[in-house]
């Protein structure tokens, strides 16, 4: 099969999934065939996508299979179909991938749910996946951002999922308004791009103003889906759906969705360089901000929301850097090791039925598997030398060093450092030290569906630094790695991290904060950013609102519902002529016939 | 007696009809007025014919005075049905659609 053809059936295979549950009654609301529909999907996506791949690296040259879409009648507005290249092989293998490995997992995690809950939660898992994949094989970006809006709205329904928690609802709505929001600035720039190149594809050479805006508009976008400041404010929250869907929608491969579009649509920011110096600012201080408020959180997935938000921050940094490759590894690397986190977290959250670390440890000991994927994976995120995290986040520092004064590149140092404290934090307080409660004591490990994702994300985690070779193959581009000062730095801070956290937490247990951190603390509570939405909602946008909402009821209602109180009085003034006596219907007879005759006579 | 003549005296008669129609409120009375206006008509037509020659004139007349029969059969059913519901005749009181 070409490539392009299997490029569809990684689009056919999920689609024909969901379709199949969306319309065949019964198997829903069974919930076993549902899964397994869902999981044969993934496991033929996989497949298909691990073909593209090997095609790829032994011909990298792209090819694209589409049909005209949006045909008028002199132009074809746009295309639909599959593309395969270099990104899109790995980005679709990663995405295949990890999405098996959780919908595996979740075979264990969602268990106990009730059979319908079962079913649909593997229905949206198909829809996922086939919205994603439309996403990353587009040939365009109108089709990208159609893709875009899919995985929009399965995030929604799968944030949502447990709908009766009111949390998790309204965590549902937060996600999806916030990126609507910034999906606004992905429509503006494609029509932009539309009006200014005549088409929606990235290769188009705009003039350089004209390149600002739309780099700028799709970036927006971008803040908005991959949770940069200040539009990160959903992720979290986000946290409320399963933990199997935080692994795969909001670690893995959604959030990373806007980092998938810079690298796609490389082209057009390189011709921006005023985007790419605002993308290099925003990533790194959102690496630094968000690694800070990972510090002093309890829940153990709203740490890794955090880390998840700071890691993105590193990608967006990496490609306003103008290191395409830095940015696309390390969400290669991170899509591996932040899944792994999620997957063990859920794990021991599985076991011990408690978000928050407290209540775990000693976890290690009792889940020999899930404690060293976790361990796997803290040290890969941590970027600890010989692990996969290690590599991708060289390539970023490496991108960034020398650029702006070297600030952001400090600011992503001192956030390896912090993401190895905080990450050290999480293992030494939960899965190390003695259990502090009875469910901590009775836990165990999870049953094989949940343990053989693990072991396969933690083998990736740890070796996926073996990729980057092919990986910068795929591109056209040589890379070679050099123990010099930089990465040796990166690796000093990290274990410098880890044994600052085993310091500090490691042995007191439930001791207080340290000063520092206490004081990170409590800004986290007052959570700022949040409280600014809340005001800007409240002051600005519900008084425009309540504006708008005035002058609709009051002058374009007032205008119609005078138009039909003058028409009523019309009515009943013109009622008066009828006045059911037949002498005046004659004598108005008698006059027209008059009339007529008058009329008859004179013309 | 001419044909001008004739149709005056038609027009006169059809306006004295007419009249009656629009001034009267008895309904039998205004049937009264109506069958003046018919006969107006009538007498144009047997003017007409006489002056015009062949019986078609004289036909239409027949065949118009038959017609005038039979509506003034079913206006005095319509007046006694008035009259027996109200107890009166007055054309005002065959108003009740409107209301």
């Amino acid at each position: 099969m070409t490539p392009t053809t299997l490029a569809l059936t990684t689009l056919v295979a999920p689609a024909s999934a969901a379709l199949v549950l969306a319309v065949v009654p019964g198997l829903r609301s069974r919930g076993w065939p549902a899964a397994a529909l869902c999981i044969l999907a993934s496991v033929v996506s996989l497949g298909a996508a691990l073909g593209v791949l090997s095609g790829c690296l032994a011909d990298p040259t792209p090819s694209v299979l589409a049909v005209p879409w949006l045909r008028t009648s002199s132009v074809t507005v746009a295309e639909i179909g599959v593309r395969v290249d270099g990104v899109v092989a790995s980005m679709l293998s990663v995405v295949t991938l990890v999405a098996l490995s959780v919908q595996v997992f979740s075979l264990g995690y969602m268990h106990d749910e009730p059979r319908p809950a079962f079913g649909r939660y593997f229905a949206y898992h198909a829809l996922f996946l086939l919205s994603m994949d439309v996403l990353v094989v587009a040939p365009n970006l109108l089709q990208l951002f159609a893709g875009w809006e899919l995985v929009g709205v399965t995030s929604y329904l799968l944030i949502g999922f447990y709908y009766r928690k009111p949390s998790a609802a309204r965590a549902a709505v937060k996600a999806f308004w916030v990126t609507k929001f910034a999906d606004m600035g992905f429509l503006a720039g494609l029509l932009t791009l539309f009006v200014a190149s005549g088409s929606f594809g990235w290769d188009a050479h705009l003039a350089p103003g004209t390149a600002t805006v739309v780099t700028l508009l799709l970036f927006f976008a971008v803040v908005g889906k991959s949770a940069q400041f200040p539009l990160h404010v959903w992720l979290p929250d986000a946290m409320e759906g399963p933990t199997p869907v935080s692994a795969l929608l909001h670690a893995a491969t959604m959030v990373a969705a806007g980092v998938f579009l810079v690298v796609r649509a490389d082209p057009l920011f390189a011709q921006a360089e005023a985007t790419r110096t605002v993308m290099l600012v925003l990533g790194a201080a959102t690496a630094l901000f968000a690694a800070l408020l990972a510090l002093v959180q309890t829940d153990i997935k709203k740490v890794l929301a955090y880390s998840t938000c700071s890691q993105l921050g590193y990608m967006v940094a990496a490609l306003g850097a103008g290191s395409m490759i830095g940015g696309f590894f390390h969400l290669t690397t991170h899509a591996f090791f932040k899944a792994l986190l999620f997957l063990a977290a859920g794990s021991a959250i599985h076991a011990v039925h408690s978000n928050e670390i407290g209540d775990m440890g000693g976890l290690a000991r009792r889940m020999p598997v899930t404690g060293g994927a976790f361990v796997v994976g803290a040290l890969a995120l941590a970027g600890v030398p010989g692990f996969s995290g290690f590599f991708s986040k060289d390539l970023v520092l490496e991108a960034v060093e020398g650029k702006l004064a070297s600030l952001p590149w400090a600011a992503l140092l001192a956030t390896a450092f912090l993401t190895a404290f905080y990450m050290g934090r999480v293992v030494v307080v939960a899965f190390f030290g003695a259990p502090t409660g009875e469910k901590a004591e009775r836990a165990h490990e999870p049953g094989w569906s949940m343990r053989g994702p693990l072991v396969v994300l933690g083998v990736l985690a740890a070796g996926g630094g073996v990729f980057a070779a092919p990986f910068a193959h795929l591109y056209g581009r040589e890379y070679h790695f050099e123990m010099g000062v930089g990465p040796s730095l990166a690796a000093a801070l990290a274990i410098g991290g880890f044994g600052a956290a085993y310091l500090v937490f490691g042995r007191a247990k439930g001791a207080p904060l340290p000063a520092p951190l206490a004081l990170v603390d409590r800004v986290a509570k007052t959570s700022i950013v949040n409280r600014v939405y809340e005001v800007g909602y409240r002051r600005v946008a519900l008084a425009l609102a309540d504006g708008l909402a005035w002058i609709d009821r009051y002058i374009v209602d007032g205008l119609i519902n005078l138009l039909g109180y003058g028409t009523l009085e019309a009515g009943a003034r013109a009622r008066a002529v009828q006045t059911g006596l037949a002498p005046d219907y004659v004598l108005a007879a008698m006059l027209g016939v008059a009339g007529l005759a008058v009329w008859a006579v004179l013309r | 007696m001419s044909l001008a003549s004739c149709l005056l005296l038609a027009a006169a008669l059809f306006c004295v009809g007419l009249y009656g129609l629009l001034a009267r409120r008895q309904i039998v009375a205004i049937l009264l007025s109506i069958e003046l206006m018919a006969n107006a008509a009538n007498l144009v037509f047997v003017a007409f014919g006489h002056y015009r020659g062949g019986a078609l004139g004289q036909v239409f007349a027949v065949f118009s005075i038959a017609l005038t029969v039979a509506e003034v059969a079913v206006g005095l059913a319509l007046a006694m049905l008035l009259y027996r519901r109200h107890g009166d005749s007055r054309v005002e009181l065959a108003s009740e659609m409107k209301r």
